[in-house]
């Protein structure tokens, strides 16, 4: 018997959430499907931010194996930064662990651009040419035909929330007649569809989940009610055999206030910038320690920078230091950082030496940002309320032998482990 | 050594398709104009114009100044004017506020060329881009029209032959693109070969050079100890660092940039 495997993505969905509506009955379907699988808390990655995170979830492996550490990075020898895409992830993703089986894979995040696969592969944010985020191109056609856009346009919220969420609709409409087309059209074995549209939504309107008299709070619910719909369509087109999964990349959570690092790191001298220049070329050769969306924190090294200045035997010390000052922040008595990672506690495998030097985990509502043109510490966001969060994104496993195979406390890691164990 | 020696039979190739497709330029327009960075492609390009016909560039040469390149770029201009005998046109670019962050502040390059474009009313640009240069040039064509707004419909182009027919609809002007075929070790074997001028920044210097040139404060050097151009074409032949690396301003970079900036990135 052919079983098949059905993996939906809700970016940026925290567990609570799924768990608070389906309680209260705006997420029906996914109520029903709580007690025929196992449904956990799961732990993102570190940093907790979706190109992270997906690259482990897709390859089941560590940053430092896959060499994801964020959406940016620096070019090796510059300050310039660099965006690190699907051509840069080291490890291959599980669509290339079984060539006789066939993949349809849809808007998953950082497989930008496409390369060819036994199947279908429609890639996620960020995508920048049509032309390069769909295999085979054959489908391009049909996908203009269907208005399917790789990514909704973020800039609206700015202008209009209305507009934003009219957007939003329409991007997701439009992503959901595709894997009704391709779900028809393809002989597939493993399907993956992502809603991202969830997390635009949280990061922007997080206050209107929050609160009920909120002018979006409904329009806020309607966008889960409408991926609970789909949950259910889904789990109603596939047999008793098949399995699904549904998860999410990491958490999200309220916003309290934004912190500056890089301003932080300023400050406290540990970081000096030369403000003629531009972004990170700003990095003068007095400076020790840099940082980069969200809390990854560089030690300004003589052997990977233009200008670097931290010389190997002084290297302790100065991480002995950021660790100490790092960990004072404090926002209205209030500390800011829970926990700091060195790179060798979180980090395993081959990139390593690119790793950030230390990872900060912030207490609850600190958004870390690594901005490097900023003049304060903390600072009021003025479009976004929620943030990402660490320890409870999702994870539901419905197969025949889900409770054998979900680890107690599974982390985006383990995907492609659970992947390789179901219905055997 | 004589130049036949070192002008190969692949470069010999590609200057005679490059010089036949500024002389079909010339032959078609009523008033073409060559666009000049100061940098390797586009001095290459003139140097073709010169060997197209006999020894003179007989367009007007663009250089958009930024008021923020190198001093040895400006060095290298006034130089390269006076010893060649170029016509040169300089459009002004102009400062503007970044939309997104506010704070950042960009150049207006495409404002500056279009202002001067419509003011000179040149009907064709020569441009000196190359198809291997990154993913977004390599839709583009040999000729390429654009519209009012500058905007390249690459869906709508022309059929890939130069003696086409049909009129361009709407084009403000016409972009042409002799280079389109070169790579960056056959810009270099050229400029050894026909002893182009070099802009010295190029040149490995403390340990660094640049491979492209942009502003001087957005450009970064990568360790490099090539002094020569044969040290460049060896380093070249091994490296796997892309040529635009150094360069902050590409357009897809300006583009995920924006893309992670609306969601409270950098």
């Amino acid at each position: 018997m052919n079983r098949k495997t059905v993996i939906i993505g809700i970016d940026g969905v925290p567990y609570k959430l799924m768990d608070d509506l389906s309680n209260k009955g705006i997420m029906p379907y996914f109520q029903k499907l709580k007690s025929k699988g196992i449904f956990r808390k799961m732990r993102s990655s570190i940093p907790h931010i979706s190109s992270v995170s997906w690259s482990s979830i897709i390859t089941g492996s560590n940053p430092a194996q896959h060499g994801i550490f964020g959406f940016t990075d620096l070019i090796p020898n510059t300050y310039t930064l660099s965006f690190p895409d699907f051509n840069a992830l080291k490890v291959k993703p599980f669509w290339h662990h079984n060539e006789n089986k066939k993949y349809v894979i849809i808007n998953v995040p950082s497989t930008y651009p496409v390369k060819p696969l036994n199947g279908v592969h429609i890639s996620g944010f960020i995508s920048l040419d049509m032309d390069k985020a769909v295999y085979p191109s054959s489908l391009l056609g049909k996908l203009e035909e269907l208005q399917y856009e790789v990514d909704v346009d973020a800039g609206t919220v700015r202008t209009s929330k209305s507009l934003f969420l009219k957007k939003l609709t329409q991007t997701n409409e439009a992503r959901i007649n595709t894997y009704r087309y391709l779900w028809e059209k393809e002989k597939w074995d493993v399907f993956m569809f992502v809603f991202t549209g969830s997390d635009r939504l949280e990061h922007f309107l997080w206050n209107a989940y929050e609160d009920k008299t909120h002018e979006h709070h409904q329009a806020f619910l309607n966008y889960f009610k409408r991926v609970d719909e789909i949950i259910g369509e889904i789990n109603q087109r596939i047999s008793d055999n098949d399995s699904l999964i549904i998860l999410s990349d990491h958490g999200m959570e309220q916003i309290k206030t934004n912190v500056n690092i890089n301003y932080f790191l300023e400050q406290t001298k540990f970081l000096y910038l030369d403000k003629s220049k531009k972004e990170y070329n700003q990095i003068t050769k007095k400076s020790l320690a840099f940082s980069l969306d969200p809390g990854r924190i560089y030690l300004h090294r003589e052997s990977r920078y233009p200008h670097g200045s931290v010389k190997e035997q002084d290297e302790k010390n100065i991480i002995q230091d950021l660790t100490e000052t790092l960990s004072n922040i404090e926002y209205n008595n209030e500390k800011v950082i829970k926990k700091i990672y060195q790179k060798q506690e979180i980090y395993h495998g081959t990139e390593l030496e690119r790793a950030p030097d230390l990872v900060l985990i912030e207490n609850p509502g600190f958004s870390l940002r690594g901005a490097i043109e900023k003049n304060t510490l903390f600072e009021q966001d003025p479009i976004l309320t929620g943030k990402h969060t660490l320890e409870d994104s999702v994870l539901f496993v419905k197969s025949e032998n889900a409770d054998k195979i979900v680890p107690p406390s599974p982390t985006v890691e383990d995907m492609v482990s659970i992947l390789s164990k179901l219905n055997k | 050594m004589t130049r036949g020696e070192i002008m190969n039979s692949r470069l010999t190739e590609l200057e005679e398709k490059s010089i036949f497709i500024l002389r079909e330029a010339k032959a078609k327009f009523k008033k073409p104009a060559v666009l000049w960075s100061m940098g390797k492609d586009s001095t290459v390009m003139l140097m073709l114009c010169k060997k197209a016909f006999l020894g003179n560039v007989p367009f007007p040469a663009i250089n958009i100044d930024s008021g923020r390149d190198f001093p040895e770029s400006y060095e290298f201009k006034e130089k390269m004017v006076k010893e060649w005998g170029i016509n040169l046109l300089i459009a002004q670019a102009e400062h503007k506020k970044d939309a997104i962050s506010g704070t950042a502040e960009g150049l207006n390059k495409a404002e500056a060329l279009k202002k001067l474009l419509e003011k000179e009313k040149f009907d064709a640009l020569i441009v000196s881009i190359r198809r291997d240069e990154h993913g977004v040039r390599a839709k583009e064509r040999y000729v390429s029209p654009r519209d009012k707004n500058f905007r390249w419909d690459f869906e709508n182009q022309p059929p890939e032959i130069f003696n086409y027919t049909s009129e361009f609809k709407d084009a403000s002007h016409v972009r042409i693109h002799p280079l389109l075929h070169w790579n960056e070790v056959d810009i270099w074997e050229y400029s050894k070969a026909n002893n182009i001028p070099v802009n010295p920044l190029y040149f490995a210097k403390n340990g660094k050079r640049y491979r492209s040139i942009g502003y001087a404060d957005s450009t970064v050097p990568f360790k490099s100890n090539a002094k020569t151009i044969d040290e460049i074409i060896k380093e070249l032949k091994t490296t796997d660092i892309s040529e635009r690396a150094g360069r902050a301003q590409d357009k897809e970079k300006e583009y995920v940039m924006q893309r992670l900036r609306e969601l409270g990135y950098m």
